[in-house]
């Protein structure tokens, strides 16, 4: 048995420590642990402050995902203060909503996962002229995914940006690369293990053309976050109201927030949003992801095969409410349920539904804390995030100093993240879950599907047929994961064309209203509310849980994606989705876990995290620090 | 290391191209036309200088902010201007192999490579909120900034504290100033910082091999010297005394001021006013939300956002335009008096920090 650690994990939001326990003959993860390093306590912060200005506060959780956790609080003080939204607003946080998801999600998998399935050190064997025919050919080959999105608006005379396939369009990728290895400055190429047999499987003109694209939607990502910057002023970390937005809408004055020009600023931007996904990410995905499914690489889905779950998103008009069940009947992505047993194929799978009460309900949603640093008068039990409590409680590591690791203590307390549970079990949350749920209630007959729930069906029963596997062999794996990110962010796209109609729409019937304003006076809020705001990030399902008294947040809890996806066990030996994938994926080389990194980045890891990995039989194991690559990379 | 010349030349930039290149980053930087010569020198002499850019508590929204940058893009800054050495977010390495790098540049490029530090360290628990290889953050920041030329401090978090230093502030988290005593710190503060600014501020460090200026606080001043109030194309609408007095009523329509509804700009020194945010397309304000002060120290403690600033006398629609001029000079020099005093304030060691 061997013990690797990885610390720190990169190309994620935060920091990560992983360690592996791992049977050196046959490369089998035998355990893992997952564990977060990184804790400022912004839910106590919350504390006592004005619930209108929580959206804010909130939103500094995270960057990447930035304007998400705005948005969960907006929504979380409005069910509690019981305000229903103007339309407008609904859809111009929709068009906000999706521009973030195509955002992250085209981000996520260039800048932060390519490079564990791409190598720019291959790409320098690659010929350019043979790379612009195998540009060519995979637009011939994949290109009709892009039949799958519909576009009511139908406004874009042809697309702006286009792969471009001439062999002078690589050639000049290719020589930037070879220049930044010869000048021995290899900035964020350096250090990495590119020696890695994974780095094989593709031919060199693939690595190529993703490279080269890497560094083209380096270039254009800004532009998918137009939408943000205007309906919210800025990006990272846009402006938003309780009640709805801010940017009024008018037709007479070119001083209005938002007005005719505006929109069009929108509109090509996410035009920009659907030619990115379409021609660049969803061919690049598919031609990565085919090549790896033929060569076997079906591992790595962990606690997706088992259990997912979602909690729905775009609303299609406004609601009166979250936890009175009003949301979910205006949904039209129907990823709000749990499901059971995936991988055993679509007949076998057990579908729950997931509605508005269960939200409130103590019994369904709780947090442990059994073994993360925090503390509770009794740790054997869960609590409802109405009934969170946030008090932290360090105890260091099993070997080691408090300030300087050697082990963490995998049977006490080992992480900064808690432990969410849904009815004491742990679910894997993100776009592959959202996936398996809504592929799951549409087959099975659990969900009237809308449009984008027949989309998302399309979408997997195409690829399907491209890799000749069913669903349920293909979903379930770090693949799978990374696969559903992209069709998700064609939904994306999809949901802002089809929101930007509306809005059109209800602009020319004479209603520009974007805010309700009602109830903006705390003298007009009762003496004590709850409310819940949930969403589903970029990562996952995610939730907001306030309690109002006295015209100030009483306690304020939320549960994040990556709560779920990579918190610490349970006390019942529940494990998260991080530690499931990594059992679930076998190594080449022991001492560099490409796969290993892989798998944890397609969740798109969110959080300062570590993970350790550990011996369960608590073996005296051989330690291996990741060491260097090749010389190339100093 | 070769210099930026050397590097044009490499990639076949010709020499005219080059020269068009620095015309745009002096107008960029906000120099005047003379500084051109200046610029192409500094072009020309000047080799890539390796950046370590550490994250400690974060959002990492800095990051996110830097990769918007459209003049110049991300793209060209990291694989042409800079050498990008070590990047919690981007860097392809991980683990061991990475920090082992890390150790190498510090000690290969002694003295001479710039340290980024997007977050801040928290002193509470031995430094163990934030950990970096079983390690507390703020020894790797202690070990990261000991052989740097000068610090960059991105984002209100590295510069102030921001919001997890907000009360109670639970892991008594300080501004990196506190703890790294004996480095030129450059604030670039904001939550995030503009993506221009950000970029910007690398461009003059790297161009000139100098600290851009920098105000008393240790901004550089040719990005923090206004007041957003100042440049506000609402300005206008504030000297008028015409209000949004609600949101989305008639004057929210019209983009009449926002201080009645909370709007900072007038405490709040950044570019937002003048370079806005995506190269000019939108700014807060613009958008029909009060500023919130981001850039501000200590701004999340100064709410509730939507509370309007009681220190600044607001002209009247009833007076003539004389006394609306008057109001508006006093309010200016309110204005100022107030934020020397906050400044001085400021400067004293930050209590709340746990100093």
């Amino acid at each position: 048995m061997a013990r690797v650690v990885v610390d720190p994990v990169t190309r994620i939001e935060g920091h990560l420590r992983i360690e592996l326990i791992v049977d050196e003959k046959s490369g089998k993860v035998v355990d893992a642990v997952s564990c977060g390093t990184m804790w400022r306590g912004i839910e106590l912060i919350l504390k006592g402050r004005d619930p209108r200005d929580a959206w804010a506060f909130a939103q500094r959780i995270c960057g990447v995902c930035t304007s998400i956790h705005a948005l969960a609080s907006v929504r979380a003080v409005e069910d509690a203060l019981e305000i229903k939204i103007p339309k407008n607003a609904n859809y111009i946080r929709n068009i906000m909503y999706g521009s973030l998801q195509v955002h992250d999600h085209v981000v996520h998998f260039y800048h932060l996962h390519a490079l564990d399935w791409v190598s720019p050190v291959e790409a320098l064997k690659a010929d350019p002229v043979q790379t612009a025919v195998l540009q060519n050919q995979l637009l011939e080959k994949y290109g009709a995914i892009a039949d799958l999105m519909p576009d009511p608006i139908g406004r874009r005379a042809y697309p702006k940006k286009f792969p471009k396939a001439t062999p002078g369009y690589f050639r000049a990728f290719q020589e930037k690369i070879k220049k930044v290895v010869e000048s021995g400055q290899l900035g964020i190429f350096a250090a990495h293990w590119w020696d890695h047999p994974d780095y094989k499987l593709l031919p060199p003109e693939v690595h190529l053309m993703a490279v080269a694209h890497y560094l083209n939607m380096l270039d254009v990502q800004r532009e998918l976050f137009i939408p943000q910057v205007v309906f919210g002023g800025k990006n990272p970390h846009p402006h938003y109201i309780v009640g709805g937005m801010m940017c009024s809408i008018s037709l007479n004055d070119m001083n209005a927030p938002i007005n005719a020009e505006r929109l069009a600023v929108v509109e090509d931007a996410i035009y920009t949003q659907a030619e990115a996904v379409n021609l660049f990410y969803l061919v690049d995905l598919l031609a990565i992801g085919h090549i790896y499914v033929q060569k076997g690489q079906t591992y790595g889905g962990g606690l997706a095969k088992k259990r997912v779950m979602g909690y729905g998103e775009f609303p299609d008009e406004p609601y009166s409410g979250i936890k009175n069940g009003d949301y979910h009947k205006q949904v039209l992505y129907h990823s709000n349920g749990v499901v059971e047993d995936f991988a055993e194929g679509i007949e076998k799978a057990k579908y729950y539904p997931l509605m508005g009460k269960d939200f409130a309900d103590p019994g369904v949603i709780q947090e442990y804390v059994a073994h993360s640093w925090y503390k509770y008068p009794d740790e054997s039990k869960g609590l409802h995030p109405w009934d969170g409590i946030t008090e932290p409680n360090y105890t260091g590591p099993k070997e080691g100093t408090k300030t300087h690791w050697k082990y963490l203590d995998e049977k006490g307390k080992y992480s900064w993240i808690k432990s969410p549970r849904w009815k004491g079990k742990p679910c894997e949350v993100g776009p592959l879950a959202r996936y398996i749920v809504v592929y799951t209630g549409v087959k099975q007959g659990h969900i009237k599907p809308s449009w984008m729930d027949e989309m998302i069906v399309r979408q997997i029963d195409t690829v399907s047929k491209v890799l000749e596997l069913p669903p349920h062999v293909w979903l379930p794996t770090t693949v799978g994961r990374t696969a559903a990110r992209g069709l998700e962010a064609q939904v994306g796209v999809a949901a802002n064309l089809y929101f930007m109609k509306k809005l059109y729409d209800n602009i020319k019937a004479g209603d520009t209203s974007v805010a309700n304003t009602e109830r903006w006076e705390p003298s007009t809020w009762p003496k004590e509310a709850k409310g819940i705001g949930i969403t589903e990030a970029p990562r996952g399902a995610l939730g907001h849980w306030v309690i109002i008294k006295d015209g100030k947040i009483a306690n304020y809890q939320c549960v994040v994606p990556t709560t779920w996806n990579g918190g610490a066990r349970d006390p019942m030996g529940g494990q998260g989705a991080f530690e499931e994938c990594m059992k679930d994926t076998p190594l080449k080389v022991v001492n560099k876990p490409l796969e290993v990194l892989r798998g944890i980045h397609s969740f798109d890891p969110c959080l300062a995290c570590s993970t350790h990995l550990y011996d369960t039989e608590g073996k005296e194991i051989l330690e291996i620090r990741v060491q260097g690559s090749q010389p190339l990379c100093y | 290391m070769e210099t930026f010349w050397e590097t044009f030349k490499r990639h076949g930039v010709n020499r005219r191209d080059f020269l068009k290149f620095a015309t745009t980053i002096t107008g960029i930087m906000g120099l005047s036309p003379s500084m051109i010569p200046e610029v192409v020198r500094a072009l020309e002499t000047k080799p890539r200088v390796p950046v370590i850019w550490i994250h400690g508590l974060e959002c990492t929204c800095c990051s996110e902010s830097f990769i918007r940058s459209a003049t110049p893009l991300a793209s060209d800054v990291v694989l042409t201007m800079i050498s990008l050495e070590y990047d919690d977010t981007l860097s392809a390495a991980a683990g061991e192999d990475l920090e082992k790098h890390r150790k190498e540049i510090i000690k290969k490029y002694w003295g001479n490579y710039i340290l980024a530090v997007e977050g801040n360290p928290p002193l509470g628990e031995d430094g163990m909120y934030c950990i970096v290889n079983g390690e507390p953050f703020l020894k790797h920041l202690k070990e990261s900034a000991e052989g740097a030329k000068a610090v960059i401090a991105w984002g209100s978090c590295a510069s102030w504290g921001c919001v997890q230093a907000a009360k109670p502030n639970p892991t008594t988290a300080v501004p990196i100033d506190k703890v790294i005593k004996d480095k030129p710190i450059i604030k670039v503060p904001g939550c995030p910082p503009i993506a221009e600014v950000m970029t910007g501020v690398i461009m003059h460090l790297v161009l000139f091999d100098s600290i851009p200026p920098l105000d008393s606080q240790g901004r550089p001043k040719q990005f923090y010297g206004n007041r957003i109030h100042d440049t506000c194309y609402r300005r206008a609408f504030f000297n008028a005394g015409q209000f949004v007095e609600r949101f989305d009523d008639e004057g929210a329509k019209k983009g009449w001021c926002l201080y009645k509804v909370g709007c900072r700009g007038p405490t709040t020194y950044n570019s937002c006013g003048n370079i806005r945010w995506y190269n000019g397309l939108s700014y807060p304000i613009q958008a029909g939300h009060g500023c919130i002060g981001c850039s501000e120290d200590n701004f999340w403690d100064n709410g509730p956002f939507y509370q309007r600033l009681t220190t600044i006398p607001v002209p009247s629609v009833e007076a003539n335009a004389d006394k609306v001029g008057v109001a508006v000079a006093a309010a200016a020099a309110a204005g100022a008096v107030a934020h020397g005093v906050i400044s001085k304030l400021r400067s004293k060691p930050n209590k709340k920090g746990g100093e």
